[in-house]
Order: C-alpha cells, then structure tokens, then sequence
C-alpha cells in the first residue's frame, strides 16, 4: 500500500536581502542587494502510513512549520521530492485540499462575526460538498464533538476551548483522508486540551484519518499519536515509536511556592532542581509518580502557597533526545 | 445523458462558493447594524457640512452656465451620491494587508477556492449591505434638507452608476491591499489612491469644474469612473447615450481592475509560496 505521506531529502533555504548600514549603504542595497541564505530544511526524509498518527516536534526554528507547510503546498521547497496522498503538495496545491484538513491552533478559519453554522454552510460551496451528504457529516460531527448547542453563537462569543472544537469540526466536514493539526491545543485549559486530544483520537481511530500534528505540549503528543518525529536545525534527529520516547516526554515540572525555604519530598521518580529559597522545582517522571501524588505529599507537608504544573521546555525535551544519542 | 465539461463544472463551483462567501459577507454586515447606523449618522454629518458649505458657494460664488445647469441644491446632492459611494466601499486593504503580514493567509491557501475571489465576494455582500443602508439615509436626509427627489430614470441612472462606481473603488482598494506582499503597509498607497479619487474622481466637487484637458484626464481615468460618474448622472440626468457611455467605460475598468488585481494576485501568491508569509 502507497504510504500517504513520502518525503525525500526535503530541502527549504530561505534567502534576505543584507541590510546595510548607512545612507550610502541603503543605497548600494537597492543597486546591488547582497543575500544571506538560511537553511531551514536540510534534507528531511520520512514516509507516514495511511491512518497513522504521527507528532512532529522540535524547538522553535528546528524546521517543523517549515516542513509542514511544504507538505500542505503554501511553501515550494528548494529540493527534494514530497508525495502527500499521491499529490505533489506545491504543484497541485488546489486539488490536495480536497484530501486534507487543517487546524492552526492560533488562527480562525471560521467567520468571526457569524453563528457557527454559518461558516459550516460556507465550507460546503468551498469544497463543494452535497448538500445531503454534507448535512448528514456535520450532524455526526456535531454529535462528537459535542458543538451541537454552539451552532448559532456567533464564533467571537465562543471559548477558546469551544471554538477549538468548532474549527476542527470545520476541518473535518469535507471528510479528510489527512489531518494537518499545527498546535491544536495552544491557550486552552486543562478540560478543553484533555476534550481535544480524544476527539482527534477517537476520530482519526473512527475514519482511519492520518494525523500529523506539531505541538509544544508533550501531553498532546503522548495521547495522541503512536509515532514521534523529532526535528532539530533541520535536520530529523529521531524517528521512533511514541513508547520509546516516553521516559523524556512522560515529564511534569512542578513549582511549590512555601512558607518554609525547603521542602522535603521523596518519591520515587521525582528529582529536585536547582532553585531560590522558598521555591521547589521537581522533576516529575510520570511513569514513576503521579503529578497529584506529588501534590498531596507536599500539601500534607503544610505551608503551601502557591503550586505550578508545566511541561518541561521542548527545547529541554529535545536537548535531552539529542544528548542520550550523541553522548 | 451527457455529464458536465470539466471546465463548466468548475465555473459552476467557483461562483457556489463565491455566492456563499458573498451571502456570508452581507450577513456578517447586518449582524453588525449598530456599525451600520453609526455609519449612515456619519454620512448624515457629512452630508450636513458639505449641504451647507456648497449652498453657500452656489448662492454668492458660482455665478454663470455651470450655477444655472445645477438642480435645486445640486452641488450638495451631488457630495450626498459621491460620497453614498465613498462610504459604502469596505476597507479591503486592511483586511489583505492583515491577512498578509499575518500569516492569516495561510488558512486560506490550503483551501481549493480562490483566496482573491472568495475575499472579493465576501466585500461585495459587506458593500452591498452599506450601499443600501447609506442609500436609505441618502434619501431621507434629501427629505431633511427640503430637496426634491430626482425622477426615477435619474435615480435609476444614479443607483446603476454609482453601485458600478463602488466596485471600481472596491477593486482600486484591493490593488492597494495586494502591495502588502511587497511593501508590508499599505498606507502609503492607499494614501495616494484615496488623494486621486478626491481629486480626479471629483468627491467634492463635479469634474465639470476642472479646465478641459484635466477634465478629460479625470473622465477617462479609473477614478472618474468610481465617482465622477454618478455625481454627474445626479447633477444632470444623462441621455440614453450619455448613460451607456459611462457605463460602457465603467465596464472598461472593471475588466481591466479585476484583470490587473488577478495578475497582481498572482505574481504576490508566487512570491508567497517561494519566500514564505
């Protein structure tokens, strides 16, 4: 079976125009600007079977935008050869949008002003859906995600959370055989990322929908997807099952704000760093010990202030992967 | 039975989705009708001003063929069409450049519909909300300011040119909005088209005024067509063949604005997909 999607030694160099210094200089710049090249891309190779659900993760600018927006088609590479459902993505750009769906966690693909519905009505002409077929999709859609009380609220007078779950509703009513999700749970609390990240699951599992998604949160990648690739200056540094991953991603950090300057906590899998008087930083190993467990032995301990759950930094995560491979 | 020529059926699509975008946009404007009172009381302020100041120009200052070929209140019926058309053309360019310094394109473009026709569309139904809102308030403060009502040919003529005129303008500001993939900020230019559509549309006063040679210049320019045009018809009411030829030209610079805003569109979407937003 074709994998859905083929990449081979993909290549982005992004060239600019020097900017120099002075009157003078500007003038020179305009007769003979002078260029500085950056490469983003240096060669990325990978194939994704159809209905896998694979993470693409790196630090900021390790390429991980770059190269999905090569395979979307909004960016032509400077080398190298892509395959995406038997499309070339920047050659065939209008007709690979029929197959997929994408959702920018940071960007609307919705009508602000108009009620939810409204916007669903208008993908319908965009992908030239049948109005039965089409009417029968959203109200499965609607259903799962549950948005079904949402559908006349105008989008600007919805949650975060609410209208995550509307753009990816969006995103799927065209039935997408590939789901690009780009930071699908940036900004939503707690609830709403836990809601998201099993409505792609269970989606993708339900359709046998492919799933690639970039995210910072390590929680989305851990529960959602079964493969991880990681990118760094580039370049893929890993290319692994989610499983072997787990001992640098299954990593919680919690801040303890005390009356006392420190806190006494011993727990398996649970590693203190370096931090000032008052403040306790852990480490927390999931695998070993549950972030509440943590929680509870320290407010049994008394004096708490205040209390913190965060990932660890991907550039940490990423810096730890690249460590244990390269010692 | 014969199935539908590829070429027919993605016509048929392409105008689907720009109907959508167009009913969408009209939508997306009457649920904003406080925006669009507001609007319609700024025309009437406008409106107010520009009826006093050109009442008195006519009454002391305008003496002559030009003064005497006026309807009763003419001039100041003339800025109500101008500017009726002037404030009915969303602000496109805002929205382009917002879309392409943002990075909002992006969603956009992974989207089997044109970019440019489906914003296009989405502006007219905005537009069309504004010119009927603004058309309205037109009518009623005539009653306010004791003018008499043209004849219906004359609004007929007026509605048709000046709804022309407003797609021009719209399609003047799109070209502005589209520099954004080279120049970031589109106020420079949009300043010097928003100037010329003063001054060579004749938004204040009738292009009839301006000496010969720069009365043709005016006339023949995309300008003259997005204003000029209908404030003439309201000043005086065009012959049949007066009224085609305006159209005619009308017709002219739409095609010829919308063929240059695809080619624009173009070589900035080339830019886009090679350098990135």
């Amino acid at each position: 079976m074709n994998p859905a999607v083929r990449l081979k030694e993909l290549r982005k160099t992004y060239r600019f125009a020097k900017a120099r210094r002075g009157l003078l200089g500007s003038l020179a710049g305009l007769l003979h600007p002078q260029f500085t090249h950056l490469e983003a891309v240096g060669g990325v190779s990978f194939e994704i079977a159809a209905g896998e659900r694979v993470a693409i993760i790196g630090p900021n600018g390790a390429g991980k935008s770059t190269t999905l927006k090569m395979l979307c088609g909004v960016l032509e590479p400077s080398g190298g050869e892509a395959s995406v459902l038997g499309f070339t993505p920047w050659k065939e750009r209008r007709r690979l949008a029929y197959e997929i769906g994408v959702v920018f966690g940071q960007r609307s693909q919705l009508w602000t002003e108009l009620p939810v519905r409204d916007s669903f009505a208008l993908l319908r002409r965009v992908y030239d859906q049948p109005e039965d077929a089409f009417a029968r999709r959203q109200g499965d859609l609607v259903e799962r995600f549950g948005v079904g009380a949402l559908l006349d609220q105008p989008v600007n007078r919805l949650s975060l959370g609410q209208r995550m779950r509307c753009e990816i509703v969006a995103a799927l009513l065209h039935a997408p055989k590939l789901l690009f999700l780009d930071e699908p749970t940036i900004g939503l609390d707690v609830t709403a990322k836990a809601a998201i990240r099993d409505f792609i699951r269970e989606q993708s599992q339900a359709e046998g929908q492919t799933v690639l998604l970039t995210s910072h949160d390590t929680r989305d990648i851990e529960l959602v997807c079964e493969r991880v690739i990681v990118i760094n200056a580039g370049r893929i540094v890993l290319d692994e099952p989610t499983e072997q991953l787990r001992r640098y991603i299954a990593r919680k950090l919690v801040t303890l704000q005390s009356a006392a300057p420190q806190l006494a906590l011993d727990l398996p899998g649970v590693t203190r760093r370096p931090s000032e008087p008052h403040t306790t930083i852990l480490e927390i190993d999931t695998r070993a010990t549950r972030v509440d467990a943590v929680i509870a032995r320290a407010l049994a301990l008394g004096g708490i202030e205040d209390v913190t759950v965060e990932d660890p930094p991907m550039e940490e995560v990423v810096h730890e992967i690249y460590a244990a491979l390269h010692p | 039975m014969r199935s539908t020529p590829p070429f027919i059926r993605r016509l048929s699509d392409g105008a689907g989705a720009a109907g959508a975008a167009y009913r969408a946009g009209l939508a997306a404007a009457l649920a904003q009708t406080p925006v669009l009172l507001g609007r319609a009381v700024f025309y009437g302020v406008c409106l107010m001003v520009l009826i006093t100041f050109w009442d008195k120009v006519a009454a002391h200052r305008l003496p002559g063929t030009l003064a005497a070929r006026l309807p009763a209140g003419g001039l100041g019926t003339y800025v109500g069409v101008t500017e009726w058309v002037t404030l009915s053309v969303p602000a496109v360019h805002f929205k382009l450049e917002d879309d392409i310094r943002a990075g909002a394109l992006e969603p956009h473009l992974l989207r089997p519909k044109s970019y440019l026709a489906q914003t296009l569309a989405g502006q007219a139904g905005f537009m069309t909300a504004r010119l009927v809102m603004l058309g309205a308030a037109g009518l009623l403060l005539l009653a306010l300011f004791a003018r008499t009502w043209p004849s219906v040919p004359t609004m007929g003529a007026v509605f048709t040119l000046g709804v022309t005129g407003a797609a021009i303008g719209l399609l003047l500001l799109t070209l502005v909005g589209l520099t954004a993939f080279w120049l970031r900020r589109v106020l420079p230019p949009m300043l010097i088209v928003q100037k010329l559509a003063f001054l060579l549309g004749g938004l204040f006063a009738p292009i009839a005024f301006y000496p010969g040679w720069l009365y043709r210049l005016a006339w023949f320019s995309p300008f003259g067509a997005h204003l000029a045009f209908a404030g003439a018809a309201i000043i005086g009411p065009p012959s049949w063949t007066g009224f085609a030829t305006m159209l005619a030209l009308q017709s002219f610079w739409l095609a010829a604005l919308t063929a240059l805003a695809v080619l624009v569109w173009r070589a900035g979407l080339r830019k886009t997909l090679r350098e990135g937003v």
